[in-house]
């Protein structure tokens, strides 16, 4: 006993084929009925068994344990980032379109590094792995990996940075390029100049004061108000700091809303570069993390990031709120991705970290898309094997480091 | 004035009989109110600035709201509901300096109205509260100066889904946050409604973190159950308002039949009901008599514009007087027509029900609801749009050719008595509960015991399934979300927000559409219709969701037809309570294989339509009909296929009682012979991407559903079925076949084999 498809209209009948191609009539377009090529010849009280339908087991007969599997199908399905093929993209010219991607080639690639980590650690251990030690604060406990580097950190001056600050006229709100030119001309050099002149005095003697009280926050502020955030000056303004930095850096389940699972902090001093990270060995272990980086930037330091004003900073104060930890993060915070956009955006493809490293010739050893962060860590959650964190702890330690150098070599590229 | 039109109308020379019911609703007159305390000077000058004195049911709603009642607002449309929140709000922020609201619209559009009312109101009183818009459209840079500063805040439940993960950034409103307001409550029903009480719930929960105990104010149209529903909504007690006190004129309600037609081939055939559209709204524009005509589609919408515009021309008369108005226009076309019809530019207005809800554009003159919408509650709602206080109104209910409306229209008086729905709120729903303590766990830490206050059901079982499935982590401080993607992307409050397709005008943006409403309005060959001007589209590209249209007149418009397929794609259960009844995956997919030419209802031409097929997934109940019953039946002399028919619209409009859903939540389907089964089956599914729960909970009710179903078909005095049992409002097939007698006669069968197995 088969099933044919009949036209309700003319009573042509089409096979189970022909009805998948089109579906309706061929001759008159009218919609076509199922029914079987002869009589049906069961009549009796138990009709046939449904064939060729899967059936479902045991545990998708709770209906909530088939909710949440489909709930964990959609977030597997939904990333936040896009992988694009390189055969349908100008490798030149990424697509901007994509709020977050990675090519084709580096995903497959990651796909098999992940592999390879997973064989090459299968017997390791966290401590063997990463040398470091379980720490313990009011919030937990964490594993703490402490490494330190030679640096090539480099910050301009205080003085260096005054003149620089005081040079230009525009800081003062009023002036624009013309009356600069004017005012130069008329021998005021420099704001400090000014601090007499009968209009603009006052103005000058509130500024000069600020930068001689080396306040970061509110120089900062003063200059946002006057240029872009990517302006030269608000990078000649960390001469303030001398070398009190933090640069921080932080790897997470996503783009927000999830756990954070590495925090690392690099402090740059003479000649060397110290750096923490903070590691969950597992979820509970997060606000002991982000409280073990809270403690080590003190309020005096300020922070290097990159995009951190809109993402790493943002991201800790909502893990913050999540867990109900009072603590406020207000240093002030040098975004050197504002800068790089400045400086680098047309000689290079896009601005991502990596990238930028490709410019300054910094290569990495072991390197994983950040975007492919999560995946791999979801991998060590449920497997137990460190092999995929290598990659991650290693790839948060690189970035710390090419930010020291960025930071330090976009000086060069604002002369 | 009204008596006089309908006079005239049947005075005219086209008149034929159409008129076939006129009900004569009475003023009321007003009823006035006293406050149990004076307001605050600056809100005294409003009213007297405006010279409102309160009416009964404001000065109620105040005096309950001062008192720290919640409240449910539930007089009818134009009573000045607004008002009566808007007051104890602005007071409140009057006393306390810091003091917030929080106010939910269910569009886009609304709250873009109402802050206009509020802004007005801030400046006359003097109150500053800053209110502003925050929701998908407001711009990035402005939102934390919102957040920060606003002390009224407008917003949609879809956004507010998606800005919990970040109530940090909301800290100082949330901390101070005083009221709540849910304008339009009744929307929020269904598995809608349901998603948005979670919402709430999950809102609430993080008030409560920030210490916040807001009073929660609820206005709604007038529905069955409001406090039950308010109760349902937000978890808490309310106190319900919704004793009349503001004036109305005379309203007459006339209920319009097509006429006959004298084509002997078949005598049943009425005159085409949007001509009849068409024909009153000419006539009303001509008498200057502001008219505002529902059409139940967005198309039809469009075309009764379109052919009310020629009928003017022919008469050489201006045509700018008359607009369409529906979803998808752009917000400042939308703006532009809402304020014309406010000052009486505009004569008449043909909109879907995207005017239904409370945009103010003043009240009207008369008002035409071309088809019967579906539920009392839209009907009421819709006819509320006519009326003045002091003057007569007009609403005119033209009749479809379909079983439905012409039920109606022989028993004009049953519509008249009908109550109000209810409005169903499912608490127990476990697809929609478990998604929604998935995105609490990435709000907060989820604590079992403090938290059941907020999800009193299901909430252990859930976190347990989710731990299960790895998405929530146990920690010291509660179980933690530790999924890869955002919650409130996977988790959506309506159907999954589908893809929409733009469409573009020598490459400018016209409009967006849904994918499935692209498919009939904007396929290459259609006529797309906006803003009464007709669109030929030459081309549908799929995959870059663009449709490309070209301005051209034309003199007819496109139809498309399409045929719903459903296979069982995997069995969940399947067992044998005297015949076999199944639950498990089903696979809908809807095929657009033709579209037709048409030209003021008569077909020109059918095109066959070349389109990938439309499938879904989602979870559904399959019953089979032994063929010894259809022989049976058949044998009787009676239709199987019209009882079957019967059978499904009939389980349908019972579902709602087992399953806590509304009715629109659910499809059917019902053969005579289904590949899968091999027998005459019913299908009964859930409406939604991936099965919303409704399903399960009717195949466990199998038999009280058939007993119901059963009950229902026998004890409705019609003879040949009716709206209150088998005609269903949004069948496929315009109510056709039916057989009430058959089906009750299957059901009868049903249970009797239910009966021997036991």
């Amino acid at each position: 006993m088969s099933i044919i498809y009949v036209c309700r209209k003319c009573k042509k009948s089409y096979s189970k084929t022909e009805y998948a191609q089109s579906k309706s009539c061929m001759s008159c377009g009218s919609f076509l009925l199922p029914t079987f090529n002869k009589k049906a010849p069961c009549l009796s009280n138990s009709p046939v068994e449904i064939q060729g339908v899967e059936r479902a087991h045991k545990e998708e007969e709770n209906v909530l344990f088939r909710v949440a599997e489909g709930l964990r199908e959609r977030i597997e399905r939904s990333k936040d980032y896009e992988i694009v093929s390189e055969k349908e993209h100008d490798t030149q010219k990424p697509p901007s379109v994509f709020e977050s991607w990675i090519w084709r080639s580096e995903y497959d690639e990651a796909l098999k590094f992940e592999k390879q980590m997973l064989k090459q650690y299968r017997d390791k251990t966290l401590e063997e792995t990463f040398p470091g030690k379980v720490i313990s604060n009011e919030q937990g406990e964490c594993y703490e990996i402490s490494s330190s580097c030679c640096s090539n950190f480099k910050n301009i001056v205080y003085e260096e940075c005054r003149q620089i600050l005081i040079s230009d006229l525009k800081v003062l709100s009023g002036i624009g390029p013309v009356s600069e030119q004017l005012l130069k001309k008329q021998g005021y050099k420099t704001v400090e100049d000014l601090k007499c002149h009968s209009r603009l005095g006052k103005q000058a003697q509130n500024y000069i004061k600020l930068i001689d009280t080396k306040e970061v926050v509110s120089t900062q502020k003063w200059l946002w108000q006057r240029f872009p955030k990517s302006h030269p000056m608000l990078h000649y303004l960390a001469g303030f700091c001398q070398d009190h930095f933090a640069i921080i850096d932080i790897e997470t389940l996503g783009l927000s809303e999830r756990p954070i699972i590495l925090l690392g902090v690099a402090k740059p001093t003479r000649d060397h570069i110290c750096i923490n990270q903070f590691l969950l060995r597992d979820i509970p272990d997060e606000p002991s993390a982000i409280w073990a980086l809270i403690a080590q930037i003190d309020p005096k330091l300020s922070l290097i990031t990159y995009n951190g004003k809109s993402f790493d900073v943002p991201y800790i104060k909502q893990r913050l709120a999540y867990y109900g930890i009072d603590a406020y993060v207000g240093n002030p915070n040098f975004d050197v991705l504002h800068f790089t956009r400045r400086a680098l955006k047309p000689k290079l493809a896009d601005c991502r970290l990596e990238t930028v490293e490709k410019y300054l010739g910094i290569k990495r050893d072991i390197n994983i898309p950040g975007a492919l962060v999560p995946h791999f860590y979801d991998t060590y959650l449920r497997t137990k094997n460190v092999g995929p964190l290598v990659p991650i702890v290693e790839h948060n330690k690189q970035d710390l480091l090419t930010l020291g150098t960025l930071f330090s070599k976009l000086y060069e590229e604002w002369q | 004035m009204i008596e006089e039109f309908i006079k005239r109308i049947k005075q005219s020379r086209s008149y034929k009989k159409q008129i076939v019911h006129i009900e004569k609703l009475p003023a009321h007159s007003v009823n006035f109110g006293e406050l149990e305390k004076p307001l605050p000077e600056s809100l005294q000058k409003v009213l007297l600035n405006r010279k409102i004195q309160l009416y009964s049911h404001q000065a109620q709603a105040i005096n309950e709201a001062r008192r720290g009642k919640n409240i449910v607002i539930t007089t009818p449309t134009a009573s000045g509901k607004t008002l009566s929140f808007n007051i104890p709000v602005l007071e409140a922020l009057a006393n306390h300096e810091k003091a917030t609201a929080l106010y939910i619209y269910p569009t886009k559009a609304l709250s873009n109205d109402q802050l206009k009312v509020l802004k007005e109101l801030e400046k006359e009183s003097g109150i500053k509260a800053d209110a502003n818009i925050y929701d998908g459209d407001t711009p990035q840079h402005q939102r934390a100066n919102i957040r920060e500063n606003s002390r009224i805040i407008l917003t949609n439940p879809y956004g507010l889904h998606q800005y919990l993960p970040w109530h940090y950034k909301w800290r100082v409103f949330l901390q101070n946050l005083r009221f709540i307001v849910i304008d339009e409550a009744h929307v929020y029903r269904g598995v809608f409604g349901s998603n948005v009480a979670m919402v709430i719930r999950r809102l609430l929960r993080i008030c409560n973190r920030y210490h916040a105990n807001p009073q929660i104010i609820l206005s709604s149209a007038t529905i069955a159950n409001p406090e039950e529903h308010a109760k349902r909504l937000t978890g808490k007690n309310f106190t319900v308002i919704s004793e009349d006190g503001s004036p109305r004129g005379k309203k007459a309600f006339v209920f319009w039949n097509p006429p006959l037609t004298n084509s002997t081939n078949n005598n049943n055939l009425r005159r085409s009901t949007h001509q009849e559209t068409k024909d009153l709204l000419t006539y009303s524009v001509l008498q200057n008599l502001q008219t505002l005509c529902f059409t139940t589609s967005r198309q039809m919408a469009e075309l009764i514009t379109r052919w009310t515009k020629e009928e003017l021309t022919k008469r050489s008369k201006p045509i700018d007087v008359v607009t369409a108005y529906r979803a998808g226009y752009l917000p400042q076309e939308r703006r532009d027509i809402e304020n014309r019809l406010k000052n009486k530019k505009l004569i008449g207005v043909v909109s879907t029900n995207a005017l239904e809800l409370g945009i103010d554009i003043g009240s009207l003159d008369s008002v035409i609801i071309s088809g019967y919408p579906g539920t009392v509650i839209s009907t009421w709602q819709q006819a509320g749009r006519a009326g003045r206080s002091n003057s007569e109104s007009l609403v005119t209910l033209v009749a479809y050719q379909n079983p439905l409306d012409q039920y109606f229209m022989k028993h004009p008086i049953d519509f008249f008595g009908r109550p109000h729905e209810q409005a169903i709120i499912d608490l127990h729903n476990q697809y929609i509960t478990l998604g929604h303590i998935m995105c609490a766990a990435s709000e907060l830490p989820i604590n079992d015991e403090q938290d059941k206050q907020f999800f009193p059901e299901l909430l252990s079982e859930s976190i347990q399934a989710l731990e299960q499935k790895k998405l929530v982590k146990k920690t010291p401080r509660g179980w933690v979300y530790s999924g890869t993607a955002r919650t409130t992307e996977v988790v959506s409050l309506e159907n999954i927000p589908g893809k929409t397709v733009t469409v573009l005008c020598n490459e400018k943006l016209l409009e967006t559409l849904p994918l499935n409403k692209a498919y009939e309005e904007a396929h290459a060959g259609a006529v797309l219709l906006h803003q009464g001007e007709t669109y030929l589209c030459e081309s549908l590209d799929i995959d870059k969701l663009i449709a490309k249209v070209k301005q051209k007149n034309v003199d007819y418009y496109t139809e498309t037809l399409k045929d719903v397929d459903v296979t069982i794609s995997k069995i969940y259960k399947e067992n044998d309570i005297g015949t076999k009844i199944g639950l498990g995956e089903l696979s809908i997919t809807e095929i657009y294989h033709t579209y037709l030419t048409k030209t003021h209802d008569e077909i020109l031409k059918k095109t066959p339509l070349e389109l990938p097929p439309l499938t879904f997934s989602t979870v559904g109940l399959w019953f089979i009909i032994p063929n010894k019953v259809k022989e049976e039946i058949e044998s009787q002399g009676l239709d199987f296929y019209g009882g079957l028919h019967a059978v499904e619209h009939g389980m349908i409009a019972m579902s709602p009682i087992f399953a806590m859903c509304d009715r629109w939540d659910i499809g059917g389907l019902s053969t005579p012979l289904h590949p899968n089964t091999g027998e005459p089956t019913i299908f009964i599914y859930d409406g939604f991407e991936g099965g919303i729960g409704i399903s399960e909970t009717l195949h466990s009710k199998m038999k009280l559903l058939w007993e119901k179903t059963l009950e229902l078909i026998e004890n409705c005095e019609c003879k040949e079925g009716c709206p209150s049992c088998i005609y269903s409002p949004k069948c496929g097939n315009e109510n056709e076949p039916l057989d009430k007698k058959a089906a009750s006669n299957i059901l009868k069968e049903l249970l009797k084999l239910c009966t021997t197995s036991e």
